[in-house]
């Protein structure tokens, strides 16, 4: 989709940058997909390569937990221990929940907006690529023997060349540093995206929960990760150039790393499950056949989320002596933020209340990501009670609270999103009944797992230690987390063993298999490389449904009590009002498309690019420079400045015969 | 199909709980929990569990109602038939209700939290008894404890009175760590370039397990202590041990040569005589020195900091509250530390390791059984040899209590006047003093520090033990107690 509009009396740009390579021009075999810029593809590859890490992320954990079964094991030895759970930290967060929710963004966002692709589809693509390098960069590690070892948040001065001399903190900050260049753009991207490439009537109040949230997400994105930036190039500077950011010696102060840390860190958090909150708004309605319950109270809900995130990130230094004033402030916000969580909770019950539910896979993981999320909740509210959280502070407790968040709660959702979509994406079904076994294994054996966390906490468990000693009481209860933690990975075996067997059995599943709401459904399993043939007009939420379903829309914008027609509190009934309050990127929309269509006689897509995939490499071989040699930053420099030139120059589209 | 899916709904509730109730049960047959939150043995400690349990038991009506509501509604909307359902958008009252109720717990939550909060960042009370003050230093991976009234220096074990109110105040040389007695009081982090305080009292005499509760390197599970509750009787006299020197020893025993390896070995870094007068002040200025030469030279310093040996055969525990302390783990521990615990500094750096290939230690087994007895053999001597620690600075009444209180006098003279302990209370003193003898109240004093037995009250009998004290102390000892009201 073309992101720039030709006037109509501008002479073409004459300056030219010499084509080294041809452009790409392959449909079909691996080169298509490195120069691809197709956000259904790049969906794909986000998806396989982050679920790839999270086997990864997974085989960590159960090291970890093979370690812990018994007291004073010496299976794994403490430096082994130590990168263990910096690297499962650190790819659980950078490399899965954020990417995976990228996958999901990129499949369905477009889809749900009635759009043919995001707005910077090689932008897009570049996020990917960089995301690919990055994050096998900060896996290298592992293969010198020299893996990040100061824990996922990296604290200073442990952090400090001082006391980690080796390498592997070098690869944390550069990696990560690599990383949040992929999730900057990616963010951009979907902001663009979403404000401005919805399908005319497709107000923001009629908007797919699920893009909301991606659009929240985005935002935080843009906003967070930078905080993340600062904090890594300083103790990137301490660590390579002697700078004293975080140097104690030389007066550098600890606290400070803390708090840009969790400035960041806990948006993140928010980051981390909004686009969970936004496949389980989803899943529900489907199955419950009946329109999400407070859509609005649910993204407003979604949206005081992710600005009150910014207000409690002193929640994860409750222990470090701010004193109380700043102690009771961070309490207080920390307690309030459960408000929209909880209203989100009900909400989501509330639709499933009167409802037609049918247990499918993707229903049973979004009810047990309320169940489990709403776990995760109340033990944090319990971390929001400063004396109290002193016990649990840094303890097992605090482990099994965010699992319950981010494994019941995102990769719950995940997994449902992804039962939910596959038909879409593939056009085939996964098998049902191993899915619903694959659920109830993953359910058993992740409270196995994670509940009994909960005691060893209060039992006085420290987080990270890798052995303790018999006589701690903590033996028993951690041999049945690590049983669970076996059972877990059976579940994510079943999935994938579902994946082969439904690729082999390739049920059809045809354009509508569960009855879906919105736009995506509309269209063919898998979609077509255009996605809409016609970009479809919007005249309702759950535009999709009350197409196929028009005699309910009265019965939908119904109220009980006045028994007149109304709008849904925030929604807007009248079509003319709705187009008017988004005039502006409606007109846009239009126009866009317009131009598109009428320029070259129909669908119009974006060609192929190689420079993302070579820009992407610049970048990472000067970060690996970095660590090594000027000469590397040097040729990483130029590897850069070509994929920076090449794009720069190189049309959206080249020139069709055909065209103006 | 639907009748099986509806009852694996219910094991989705009872699993959590079932899992839970498992745990407890195992747990609760388990002989011992020394790290549990819940086993109190002080009042910050009941505190903080208290309100625990407050928010816990509204979690769990939380709980109840959100995973019941779940269930019920999903078992009793289950699909029954193709119709579908109303199409209910919303109910903006409903909305509003359970915006209201969240709203409220939540407050009525903050307002015991917000308390607690104050409460308990205010510092020790000074209403329940004499504060002790302790200053607690995070190493990699052992904990420093200073008590700068008593001056005394040790490590991983912290003495402490029960009944009495303990300041700790919490600092750390190197990385951030936290200090954590779950059963005297929640954790507070030891920050560098940031001290922070945390108080707590023993209820009872014991040994409660501490541990290091931020990650802060290759042997953070290892960095553990102890706090080691005693009567005040009991407390005083392991101060008055701590401040006596132990028995010389034979020439050509085991221990007088392991003396003689310990210090050409060990005590450039390990001090073990913090009786000494002026051992505080210097260890103090040791430690320093010792951290920053290991800064300028982390390759290859051959000086650390170490945690102080004094009295060493009194600690329960070796290597930071790992390991018994047993004549077999010391051996073993002198001999290759780092088959006991991980990333100690003294075999990566300390001389005797250095000449090696294999880091072991560079002295023949008699020599290293040696140095372990001479340890264990370190203990407090005669109590009429205890040192008086050099107080400097204040004037000499201040001086004179600080010496009051670190060599005990404390212990046996109550400082209210109906009170006795074991020797007369010494309120009022100075009027008396002059009036018993021919002697002004000065003279009388210094005579009874000097002799005890020179003049003994009526109804008391001669049992006071007083150290060497120089005579500029005892004046300073002497303007404090005549100050004594």
């Amino acid at each position: 989709m073309q992101t720039t509009h030709p006037g109509p009396s501008r002479e073409p740009i004459s300056l030219s940058f010499p084509r080294i390579i041809p452009r790409p021009k392959s449909e079909y075999g691996i080169w298509s997909w490195i120069s691809t810029v197709d956000h259904k593809r790049i969906g794909t590859l986000y998806a396989v390569t982050s679920f790839f890490w999270f086997l990864v992320g997974g085989i960590e954990a159960l090291l970890m937990r093979v370690q812990l079964s018994q007291a004073d094991s010496t299976l794994i030895d403490p430096e082994m221990f130590n990168q263990l759970f910096t690297m499962h930290g650190t790819t659980m967060v950078f490399l899965v929940v954020m990417p995976l929710s990228a996958a999901f963004f990129n499949w369905l966002v477009p889809l749900q907006i009635g759009a043919r692709d995001v707005a910077f589809p090689r932008l897009n693509a570049l996020s990917f690529w960089i995301f690919l390098f990055g994050s096998l960069f900060l896996n290298f590690s592992w293969l010198i023997g020299d893996a990040p070892n100061g824990g996922w948040f990296g604290y200073a001065p442990n952090s400090h060349v001082a006391f980690n001399p080796t390498n592997g903190m070098n690869f944390w900050v550069i990696g990560l540093n690599i990383l949040g260049v992929a999730s900057i753009a990616a963010g951009l991207n979907f902001i663009v995206t979403i404000l401005n490439m919805r399908a005319p009537g497709m107000s923001l109040t009629k908007m797919p929960v699920f893009t909301w949230m991606t659009f929240v997400t985005s935002v935080l994105i843009v906003l967070a990760l930078p905080v993340l930036t600062v904090a890594l190039i300083q103790l990137q500077v301490d660590r390579l150039y002697g700078t004293h950011f975080y140097n104690t010696a030389a007066g550098g102060d600890p606290v400070l790393w803390q708090h840009v840390f969790w400035l960041f860190g806990h948006p993140e958090v928010y980051i981390l499950i909004l686009p969970a909150m936004g496949i389980v708004s989803e899943i529900l309605p489907v199955f419950s056949r009946k329109p999400l319950f407070g859509y609005s109270f649910l993204v407003f809900a979604g949206v005081a989320i992710g600005f009150m995130g910014w207000f409690v990130w002193s929640h994860h230094m409750f222990t470090v002596g701010l004193g109380p004033a700043a102690n009771s402030a961070f309490a207080i916000s920390t307690m309030a933020i459960a408000i929209p969580t909880g209203i989100k909770i009900f909400n989501w019950i509330g639709t499933m209340w009167g409802g037609s539910i049918r247990f499918s896979s993707a229903m049973l993981f979004a009810i047990s990501f309320i169940a489990m999320f709403t776990i995760g909740g109340l033990s944090g509210v319990m971390h929001a009670a400063v004396p109290s959280d002193a016990q649990q502070q840094d303890t097992y407790f605090v482990v099994a609270h965010f699992h319950y968040v981010l494994f019941g709660g995102a990769i719950m959702a995940i997994f449902g999103g992804i039962y939910f979509w596959w038909p879409k994406a593939t056009g085939y079904m996964l098998s049902e009944k191993l899915g619903v076994i694959n659920w109830l294994i993953m359910l058993i054996g992740f409270n196995l797992q994670f509940a009994p966390q909960h005691w060893l906490g209060l039992d006085g468990m420290p987080r990270r230690i890798f052995t303790y000693a018999e006589n701690m009481g903590w033996e028993n209860t951690n041999m049945i987390a690590s049983a669970g933690g076996f059972l877990m990975a059976f579940s994510v075996l079943l999935f994938m063993i579902n994946v082969v067997y439904s690729a082999r059995k390739r049920v059809p599943a045809g354009d509508d298999p569960w009855d879906g709401r919105t736009l995506e459904w509309s269209i063919s399993s898998p979609p077509p490389h255009y996605n809409f043939e016609k970009i479809p007009n919007v005249e309702h939420r759950d535009d999709f449904w009350f197409t196929k379903h028009p005699e309910l829309i009265a019965e939908y914008y119904h109220d009980e009590h006045s028994g007149e027609l109304t709008a849904p509190s925030g929604a807007q009934f009248d079509e003319d009002a709705a187009e008017e309050e988004d005039e502006h990127a409606d007109a846009h929309a239009e126009e866009h498309h317009g131009d598109d269509e009428h320029g070259h006689g129909g669908i119009h897509l974006p060609d192929m690019s190689y420079y993302p995939i070579i820009l992407a490499a610049g970048l990472t071989i000067v970060g690996a420079g970095l660590m090594t040699a000027i000469p590397v930053i040097i040729i990483g420099t130029i590897v850069l400045l070509w994929g920076l030139l090449g794009w720069s120059f190189e049309p959206v589209n080249d020139p069709v015969p055909d065209s103006h | 199909m639907q009748n099986w899916l509806t009852s694996s709904k219910l094991t989705k509730l009872a699993l959590p709980v079932l899992a839970l109730a498992a745990t407890l049960f195992i747990a609760a047959c388990s002989p011992e929990h020394p790290q549990s939150t819940f086993g109190y043995a002080g009042p910050v400690a009941r505190d903080q569990g208290n309100l625990f349990i407050l928010i816990f038991w509204i979690a769990v009506a939380v709980f109840i109602i959100v995973e019941g509501g779940i269930i019920y509604i999903a078992f009793r909307y289950r699909r029954r038939d193709d119709k579908i359902p109303k199409q209910v958008h919303g109910n903006t009252k409903l909305e509003i209700t359970w915006t209201v109720i969240p709203s409220l717990v939540v407050a009525a939550i903050a307002v015991p939290t917000i308390i607690g909060i104050w409460e308990q960042q205010r510092g020790a009370p000074t209403d329940m008894g004499d504060v002790l003050e302790v200053e607690a230093i995070g190493h990699r991976w052992w904990f420093e404890f200073r008590y700068p009234n008593q001056e005394i220096v040790t490590a991983n074990e912290l003495h402490v009175p029960t009944g009495r109110p303990v300041n700790v105040k919490l600092s750390s040389q190197d990385v951030i760590h936290s200090f954590w007695v779950p059963k005297l009081a929640g954790k507070v982090d030891m920050v560098p370039l940031n001290d922070n305080l945390v108080w707590f009292i023993a209820d009872e005499p014991g040994i409660y397990d501490g541990q290091c509760a931020e990650f802060c390197g290759i042997a953070h599970a290892h960095m553990r202590f102890r706090v080691i509750a005693h009567e005040e009787d009991g407390f005083q006299e392991w101060v008055a041990g701590m401040r006596t020197p132990p028995e010389p020893f034979e020439a050509g025993s085991a221990e007088a040569q392991g003396e003689l390896l310990f210090a050409t070995n060990c005590k450039t870094c390990h001090t073990n005589d913090s009786w000494r007068q002026d051992a505080y002040s210097l260890e103090i200025q040791q430690q320093e020195s010792r951290w920053n030469t290991w800064l300028d030279d982390i390759e290859n310093s051959r000086l650390v900091s170490a945690p102080n040996l004094t009295h060493y055969s009194q600690r329960n525990f070796l290597g930071a509250g790992i390991k018994e302390n047993s004549r077999e783990n010391l051996i073993k521990w002198i001999t290759d530390p780092d088959s006991i615990k991980i990333g100690t500094a003294m075999q990566a750096h300390a001389a005797a390791y250095q000449e090696r290939e294999d880091n072991k230690i560079n002295l023949s087994n008699q020599e290293v059984e040696n140095i372990a007895d001479y340890l264990l053999a370190l203990e407090p001597g005669d109590i009429s040899q205890l040192v008086a620690p050099a107080i400097t600075g204040g004037t000499p009444e201040e001086r004179g209590e600080q010496l009051f209180i670190s060599i005990g006098c404390n212990a046996c003279h109550s400082l209210d006047a109906d009170t006795t302990i074991v020797g007369p209370s010494l309120i009022g003193i100075a009027g008396r003093a002059g009036t018993r003898t021919s002697l002004s109240a000065d003279e009388y004093l210094r005579q009874s520090i000097n002799d005890p037995g020179a003049f003994i009250v009526d109804g008391f009998t001669n049992a006071m033990v007083v150290p060497k004290i120089p005579p500029n102390q005892v004046d300073d000892l002497i303007a404090y107690i005549t100050t004594l009201e």
